[in-house]
């Protein structure tokens, strides 16, 4: 059996404030297995998002493993952090965050370009014509609506062809049709490419579409549920 | 996993992406680049062709290309013949003298210029009305011509056509110089110009044996030899066969050191003004790039999350501030660049020196490396911490601080840009002492301010509660993060510091020349009294009234030939006193020790039994010149080398403005040598305009100086030479005034949003306004307290360390000073504030 593509052992992550240190993650073990789409949900400061921030390689837990991808992040330095999401990690956040000087074409092709790839354009034209706007190419995200936006953030995601997409509440800036576009477009790019995915929604219907369903309680996994997906699957199966 | 860095240049082309979001928040930062630049490249330029013009016109101001002067004797016949070989000769005899008006009765110290039918070799001399300058001399029914500077016109009353009195004979004033082509060689005068022909002076009998003349012989070399280094050839010849004539030889690669010693000098000033005026603006070019990182946060989080590395990040961003950076470099080189032919247009003809106005490249260089290493120093703080920005803060909806200092080697980078400028302005200065203490001073009030706007938030942050919401309001917003008074403090403070020192420097030299020298000055200084006119001078003066206190000693002049067996052109004393070697000196001879002096080594000599000849000089020279009791000094006298031993060194009381040498000879040494009499006189001075007359009709080869007069000459110099000075100081202060307003901008979107709030909690804008008063009010208070303490301690340490005087306190100097920084501050304040106060509140909250 291959090795899971996450694997958490014991996670805990303490932060100062101003009020003492607060304790985000109290010891959460998790695994992952490759290409499974998995739901996190819980209450506001139930530690999801400092999660998938862990699993980004953008915080340090206070103790405990983090295996991603066959690499323990506990050794790499900031630079190395980084190239590692370059290679390995796509991230989608709620606010899209494209960079506003650039076009869509260039947004999307910007984590290609660091990773050298001579066909970085190429790449991205073809990833933004998957999510259906190849007439959109040369457009700024001020001239984009936020559906559009997100469709741009997604393609950048999975351009580099990633084998982890973090999803974090994709769709709490959008209506809730253009909203379901995306997931729709996030499901299916994960369905053809295999990507594990694991997304943060405060919507329960959503998070139960994912093969399976994490909860979060004050730093700890309060339960795992299988979800839909899984379901399906153990039914075609 | 691809271990590499992104290269260069895709940092390069993701700079050029994030450019077109255009360069809004950074004309704060292209106009303190470009104004100090543009000001030091402005006075590199204008000083540049100011030297170019003593340079190339260099044998129209020395009047020749060569130029050889003796003191109270003319040149002897072997010498001329030398000198006139394949050459033209002319010879000129220059004093100072009295000219009397018989219309007026009035009479004035003139520099008088006898000169001969070849002058000026080099150059026209401009007359009005315009005539041949041999006709306005000539003999004509038997009266002399002469041709005489506005200001004797001025001062005596008189017009042309007058007559005017000169030693023994009359001379008619026929024409009016406009310009004297060789005037600037002559060095500062205290009197104007009057013109003689050669055959006229000698009838004035003012030429006697011992009088102070300087005979200048002026040559004009063939053409095939007058390349430089020719020149200098033919005069090392002369050097040769003429080793002991005791004559100053100038040639025209360098005609009037003098002058361009001080071009130099000021220029070095206002550049190192101009540095400092762009170090202040580093302060905003660092606030702007603070600024526009900031509102990249966002950006830079992003390109983190997708794995772009630190180092990257940092390329990127310092890729589009040195871009922006040489934009504003290059705006300052080109308003630097054409001042010198917008000074050209505005002044080239009350210029006293010719100037060559071009386009100078070295200097425009120079400013331009300076405006890179300015922009280098002062961003790579907040880029480096740009760097450190936690991608973090994409996932959480609360401020990721990036309190974290810079890493090390940003921080020695930093410190090496830094290191660099301060090395470039020391490394290329004339005067590198002078360079180092102005940078060591910047930078200590630099560091000071910085202390300062730390304690300034401290304090407001211990304040207690006042009663007063609006400056308990105010004082929260001195502290508070992100608060712009640190910005305000250092960039206010340090051209503020600079204009407070400047002040109180010119102040203390004015109370100098103004009150405390005239008591202690005398009244009169009397030259060239002839050994055998002391006794009916002397009658003269004490017999009239409220004469006080008349000292006379002999007068010689003198050349330092050798120190010890050297002679003077193979010594190099300490840059202190090398000027003892420039010219001539005055020397004397005394039998008692002088008024004024105390011993410090060795005894005076007893006159009556000490045959030999022994010289004092004064403590400073013989340190300076490493000279010992017992040591040999040669002094060329009229034409002859006195050599004698130094028997003893003496500490002087300059500040008495009396009669003091630093070269006193024993009564043995010169007393056989012709000579003249100087003496001071102290009295009332209601007599002086009568005795000054009586002594000017009897003898009017004694040339008198009011000192009242020659006070007023200096102190207008110095007021003048002082309000360049301060105005140019301006230019640091408008350097801080735009850091300032930049500053003030970049909390705007702060100020509408608290004003916005404050409105909806229910404070009226008169309230508001209040707060923001009290805030401006205490900041520029605060930093006028600092600036005024620290220029005061800067003047001080320059009155008493560096020039040695007295040090006078001036309230009204600094008070004017803090009155007016503060108001300044509150201005600006305000200015930017008015609009905060108007911005309506539901389109702010909406958009929170």
């Amino acid at each position: 059996m291959p090795d899971p593509i996450i694997r958490l052992d014991d996670l805990k992550l303490t932060l100062p404030s101003a009020a003492g240190e607060v304790n985000i993650l109290r010891g959460l073990s998790l695994t992952v297995e490759e290409g499974e789409a998995v739901g996190l949900v819980g209450p506001s400061g139930s530690g999801k998002s400092t999660l998938l921030m862990v699993l980004a390689g953008l915080e340090q837990p206070t103790s405990g493993g983090v295996h991603v991808a066959g690499q323990d992040m506990g050794t790499m330095n900031e630079d190395g952090l980084a190239l590692f999401r370059r290679d390995h990690v796509g991230i989608v956040f709620q606010s899209f965050h494209l960079v506003p000087t650039m076009t869509a074409l260039e947004n999307v092709a910007v984590p290609m370009e660091l990773a050298g790839r001579a066909d970085a354009f190429q790449r991205a034209e073809e990833e933004l014509k998957m999510v259906g706007l190849s007439h959109r190419l040369t457009h700024y995200p001020g001239q984009l609506s936020g559906g559009e936006q997100q469709r741009v953030a997604l393609a950048r995601a999975v351009a580099g062809d990633p084998q982890i997409l973090l999803a974090d509440e994709p769709t709490g800036n959008l209506d809730g049709t253009t909203g379901d576009q995306i997931i729709e477009l996030m499901f299916d790019l994960h369905d053809k490419r295999g990507t594990t995915l694991v997304l943060i929604t405060h919507d329960t219907h959503l998070a139960e579409a994912c093969d399976r369903v994490v909860r979060l309680k004050d730093g700890l996994i309060d339960s795992i549920e299988p979800g839909r997906r899984a379901s399906k699957r153990t039914a075609a199966q | 996993m691809s271990g590499h860095n992104p290269p260069l240049s895709l940092a390069l082309t993701f700079a050029r992406r994030e450019l077109r979001g255009g360069l809004k928040g950074f004309r704060v930062f292209l106009a303190c680049l470009t104004l100090g630049v543009a000001a030091i490249a402005a006075v590199g330029s204008v000083s540049s062709a100011l030297v170019e013009g003593l340079s190339q016109e260099g044998q129209t101001i020395l009047g020749g290309d060569v130029d050889f002067r003796l003191v109270h004797r003319e040149a002897g016949e072997e010498e001329l013949q030398f000198i006139s070989q394949g050459a033209d000769v002319s010879q000129s005899a220059e004093m100072r003298a009295m000219a009397a008006s018989p219309k007026t009765d009035q009479r004035t110290l003139v520099e008088l210029k006898a000169v001969d039918a070849l002058y000026p070799l080099y150059g026209v001399i401009a007359l009005s009305p315009a005539m041949d300058f041999a006709a306005a001399l000539e003999r004509r029914e038997g009266v002399w011509g002469t041709a005489v500077e506005p200001a004797l016109i001025d001062r005596l009353g008189v017009d042309v056509g007058d007559m005017l009195k000169v030693g023994d004979i009359d001379v008619q004033i026929r024409s009016i110089i406009e310009r004297e082509p060789d005037r600037v060689a002559g060095g500062f005068a205290l009197g104007p110009r009057l013109f003689l022909s050669d055959d006229a002076m000698v009838e004035t009998g003012l030429i006697r044996l011992g009088s102070l003349v300087n005979y200048h012989y002026r040559v004009r070399l063939p053409e095939d030899r007058r390349l430089n280094a020719d020149v200098a050839a033919w005069v090392e010849g002369v050097r040769t066969q003429f080793p002991d004539a005791g004559w100053r030889i100038q040639d025209r690669s360098d005609s009037a050191p003098g002058v361009r010693r001080f071009v130099e000098r000021v220029a070095l000033f206002l550049t190192l003004v101009g540095l400092t005026a762009l170090v202040v603006g580093g302060v905003g070019v660092g606030n702007a790039v603070n600024s526009y990182l900031d509102t990249k946060r966002e950006v830079i989080a992003t390109f983190k999350c997708i794995g772009a590395p630190g180092g990257f990040i940092f390329n990127v961003y310092l890729i589009q501030v040195m871009a922006l950076a040489l934009v504003g470099v290059a705006m300052g080189l080109v308003l630097g660049g054409i001042t010198p032919f917008l000074v050209q247009w505005a002044i080239e003809d009350m210029l006293p020196i010719p100037a060559r106005f071009a386009l100078y490249p070295a200097p425009l260089v120079l400013a331009a490396g300076y405006g890179v290493l300015a922009a280098l120093a002062f961003a790579i703080w907040p880029l480096a911490r740009a760097r450190e920005i936690s991608a973090t803060g994409l996932f959480r909806d609360l401020v990721a601080p990036t309190r974290a200092l810079p890493r090390v080697g940003y921080i020695v980078a930093m410190v090496v840009a830094l290191l660099a400028l301060a090395g470039l302005a020391i490394g290329l200065a004339d005067r590198a002492d002078f360079a180092f203490w102005f940078i060591v001073g910047a930078l200590l009030s630099f560091v000071i301010l910085r202390f300062t706007a730390t304690g300034l938030m401290a304090l407001a942050r211990r304040a207690p509660r006042f009663k007063s919401p609006e400056l308990r309001l105010a004082l929260s917003n001195l502290h508070r993060p992100g608060a712009a008074t640190a910005s305000v403090v250092l960039s206010l403070g340090l051209g503020l510091t600079l204009l407070v020192t400047i002040s109180l420097i010119d102040g203390n030299l004015s109370q100098q020349i103004n009150g405390e020298l005239p008591d202690r000055a005398p009244s009169f200084f009397f030259v060239d009294i002839g050994p055998d006119q002391v006794e009916g001078f002397e009658a003269i003066v004490n017999g009239t009234e409220g004469v006080r206190a008349l000292n006379r000693v002999p007068m010689l002049r003198g050349r330092v030939m050798s120190v010890s067996g050297v002679a003077a052109k193979d010594i190099t004393p300490s840059p202190d006193v090398a000027w003892m070697l420039q010219g001539d000196r005055g020397i004397t001879y005394a039998a008692e020790l002088p008024a004024g002096s105390d011993l410090v080594q060795g005894e005076w000599w007893d006159a009556t039994t000490d045959g030999g000849s022994l010289i004092s000089l004064t403590e400073e020279m013989a340190q300076g010149f490493d000279i010992n009791l017992g040591d040999e000094i040669t002094v060329n006298v009229l034409g002859r080398n006195i050599t004698a031993i130094v028997a003893n060194t003496r500490n002087v009381d300059w500040g008495n403005v009396g009669i003091n040498f630093i070269f006193v000879f024993s009564p043995a040494a010169l007393q056989g040598a012709p000579h003249t009499n100087l003496a001071t006189l102290v009295m009332d001075e209601t007599g002086e305009l009568d005795l000054q007359r009586a002594v000017s009709k009897a003898y009017p080869n004694i040339t008198i100086v009011r000192v009242k007069e020659a006070l007023e000459a200096v102190n207008k110099l110095l007021e003048d030479f002082a309000m360049a000075v301060r105005a140019t100081s301006v230019v640091t202060l408008a350097s801080g005034i735009i850091v300032l307003a930049g500053a003030m901008a970049a909390g705007h979107r702060r100020r509408v949003y608290d004003a916005v709030i404050l409105k909806v909690l229910g404070a009226t804008r008169r309230k508001i306004l209040k707060a923001y008063i009290w805030e401006y009010a205490l900041l520029g208070l605060g930093t006028a307290l600092v600036a005024a303490l620290a220029g005061t301690i800067s003047a001080w340490l320059v009155i008493t360390q560096v020039m040695e005087a007295p040090w006078s306190f001036l309230p009204v100097t600094l008070g004017v000073t803090v009155v007016a920084a503060t108001l300044v501050t509150v201005s600006l304040g305000l200015i930017g504030t008015w609009n905060a106060l108007s911005a309506k509140a539901a389109p702010v909250l909406r958009a929170q």
